[in-house]
């Protein structure tokens, strides 16, 4: 296959990104062609966050939410794997299945019956034998399916046959997963539901954000955050910002993450109990022995990631992983969920949930200011001139000897646009490269990565 | 509380609390509403007892036959799930000044009615269940609407409004959030 050059060709797409000047063309954020690209290039062809799988523990239960702008059904099979369907019938459209989860022993289109089991077979069809002709084929109208795999309790899909697994997918960023969903043998479980609000943003203001910006919060974005946080006998005067840390960007692929290094971990973020659980005791000497191989876990402080579309998290307690859904090119939902420990005692996971509504949700004292900046940016972003004048995308540009060799793949300093750089290349790609033969990584590289 | 509860009407008692109660309760809403459109955020934060808990649980769509799990449960996490010190901390951060979201100041209103009281076991002691509508209006052109019922147990105060809020559960008539954020209290 090759892609049809519209107003957009491969080449206009290369010069939206100038990683060698840093500059970003802020176009990639409102043009209506392009996002409908991505919906085709980026959200079609690549492994997407569902859910977890413990948000479907028993045969039967289900999760609808989206992939892309197309909504989907991810249902827990009878012999414990999960499947992923498109949640719409395939005689008219009608969405198939309208509850946002549930159990399920089928599900039956409430426009003309078309029932369908829980693998997304179609099963019945009312009046087949008296209406439809001698040669329909239930086997030929069932909902599409896509590709299901799970990383670590994390459900991931991808609609292409032809992208790679999603082991190789993750590239080298699976180690800085593992600070959140490798801590204990018996991995994590979700607590309570998906929270869900909508933004009127671009999707890759927040994905590229939790990609590669700890320079929001080290300086004037979450200010009140910290102040909520802080004992009463504290205030703004004693707030440093933590100057030592690193960003790692993925080989392939435009993960990216950053984190500080040798710092108290923040009972600012999560309360003295979860800094502690996090910090010291029994738990944390676990999970320092099964990550201490790939790199000082001990040492790592306040995180967060991306994977590449739209999947961010937060881990070391904060815990917060979500899936930004576009909704057109100025508008995402954040569908929002926390994950603890599995084996954490009780006490830490109820104080974990409480302290991520109080910090990481739509009415956290984190989150609240980053919607406020997106919603503006994206306002601005209606001028003409607003679209016009490149964006700066220069921090940490030619800045040699960041590498810190401690850490797994190529680190450089906390505060850098290395992994924007890498966030938007990759992205370019996708929307410019027509074959997985140009697109997919180094074979050679795939195996070694998924040891 | 049972989520399965929060389906249901609230339980009024066969008997009427006296039109006097109903006043004093009234008017304590509508002077609460007066403190938190007018940003007296500390002094709204005095009318809460010490072991409030003030909750606003996630609203799922459900299948009608599974309608009694449309709340998410206590302890497993919602839009507020908060204490008196994580009440305090949050209205530290809007008092601030660099609580972005809500500097410059957004405009709110806070409609309060459909007000029922129940004399409960204890004296001076009242669950009350009230409808609101919230209308913010911020920056240029931002307008949110979020209505919902909220389920009360005040208790009587020596000065002050003349209560205090012990608990308050918020049922918010919406499944996603329909706005950028949720740096509204109700
Ligand atoms: S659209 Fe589903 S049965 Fe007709
Ligand atoms: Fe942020």
């Amino acid at each position: 296959m090759s892609f049809n050059d519209g107003k957009w060709t491969s080449e206009s797409i290369h010069s939206l990104i100038d990683t060698e000047q840093g500059k970003i063309d802020p176009r990639i954020y409102t043009d209506q062609e392009l996002y409908e690209l991505e919906l085709e290039r980026v959200f079609g062809r690549s492994w997407l966050l569902l859910g977890h799988e413990s948000h479907v523990p028993k045969k039967g239960d289900y999760l609808t939410t989206y992939m892309g702008e197309d909504p989907v059904v991810m249902v827990r099979q009878r012999d414990g794997s999960i499947k992923v369907f498109h949640n719409q019938c395939r005689h008219r459209g009608m969405r198939i299945c309208r509850a946002d989860c549930g159990n399920a022993k089928a599900f039956t289109c409430t426009y003309h019956g078309w029932a369908y089991d829980t693998a997304g077979k179609l099963v019945n069809v009312p009046f087949e034998e008296e209406a439809f002709p001698s040669d329909f084929k239930k086997e030929d109208w069932g909902p599409l399916q896509a590709r299901v795999e799970i990383y670590k309790g994390l459900v991931f899909a991808n609609w292409d046959p032809e992208a790679p697994d999603l082991l190789t997918y993750l590239s080298d960023a699976t180690p800085y997963m593992d600070t959140m969903l490798d801590r204990s043998e018996a991995g994590t479980e979700v607590i309570g539901t998906m929270q869900k609000w909508v933004i009127p943003c671009n999707w890759k203001f927040a994905a590229e954000q939790f990609a590669g910006d700890m320079y929001h919060a080290a300086t004037t974005s979450h200010l009140a955050a910290v102040v909520a946080g802080l004992p009463e006998d504290q205030d703004l005067s004693v707030f440093q910002p933590h100057m030592k840390g690193h960003q790692f960007l993925s080989e392939w692929g435009g993960h990216g993450c950053g984190f500080y290094l040798d710092t108290a971990r923040g009972s600012v973020r999560v309360g003295p109990l979860v800094d502690k659980y996090y910090s010291e005791g029994p738990a944390f000497e676990r999970a320092k022995e099964r990550l201490e191989s790939k790199m000082p876990y001990h040492r790592m402080g306040a995180s967060h990631m991306t994977i590449f579309p739209n999947c961010s998290f937060l881990p070391y307690g904060m815990n917060t992983v979500r899936t930004w859904h576009p909704k057109g090119p100025n508008e995402i939902e954040v569908w929002a969920f926390v994950i603890v420990d599995k084996d954490a005692p009780q006490e830490i996971k109820d104080e974990l949930a409480r302290q991520n509504v109080r910090t990481f949700s739509a009415g956290g004292v984190y989150e609240q200011d980053d919607g406020e900046n997106w919603v503006e940016i994206q306002n601005a972003l209606r001028g003409y001139k607003s679209k016009t004048a490149p964006l700066a995308m220069q921090m940490g540009l030619n800045v040699q000897g960041k590498n810190n060799p401690e850490f797994p793949g190529q680190t450089s300093y906390v505060f850098s646009e290395d992994v924007a750089r890498g966030f938007y290349s990759h992205w370019v790609r996708m929307m410019s490269e027509s074959s997985w033969d140009t697109l997919r990584p180094e074979p050679a590289k795939a195996t070694t990565l998924s040891e | 509380m049972e989520v399965a509860e929060l389906v249901k009407p609230f339980k009024w008692a066969d008997k009427s609390p006296s039109l006097e109660l109903q006043h004093e309760i009234e008017q304590f809403y509508y002077k609460e509403a007066q403190l938190l459109d007018h940003s007296e955020f500390e002094a709204w934060l005095e009318l809460m007892e010490k072991d409030i808990h003030y909750w606003m649980p996630i609203r799922m769509n459900r299948l009608g036959r599974e309608m009694s799990q449309e709340y998410t449960a206590i302890g497993q996490g919602g839009h507020y799930d908060d204490t008196y010190e994580t009440m305090r901390g949050r209205i530290r951060a809007r008092v601030s000044g660099v609580n972005w979201a809500e500097n410059p100041v957004s405009r709110t209103r806070h409609l309060i009615s459909n007000v029922i009281i129940n004399e409960t076991e204890e004296p001076n002691t009242y669950e009350v269940v009230s409808s609101f509508i919230v209308y913010r209006n911020r920056s240029e052109n931002q307008a949110d609407i979020f209505p919902g019922e909220r389920r009360d147990v005040l208790r009587r105060s020596e000065g002050g409004l003349g209560f205090k809020i012990a608990r308050r559960t918020i049922l918010i008539d919406q499944s996603t959030l329909l706005s950028n954020n949720l740096s509204v209290f109700f």
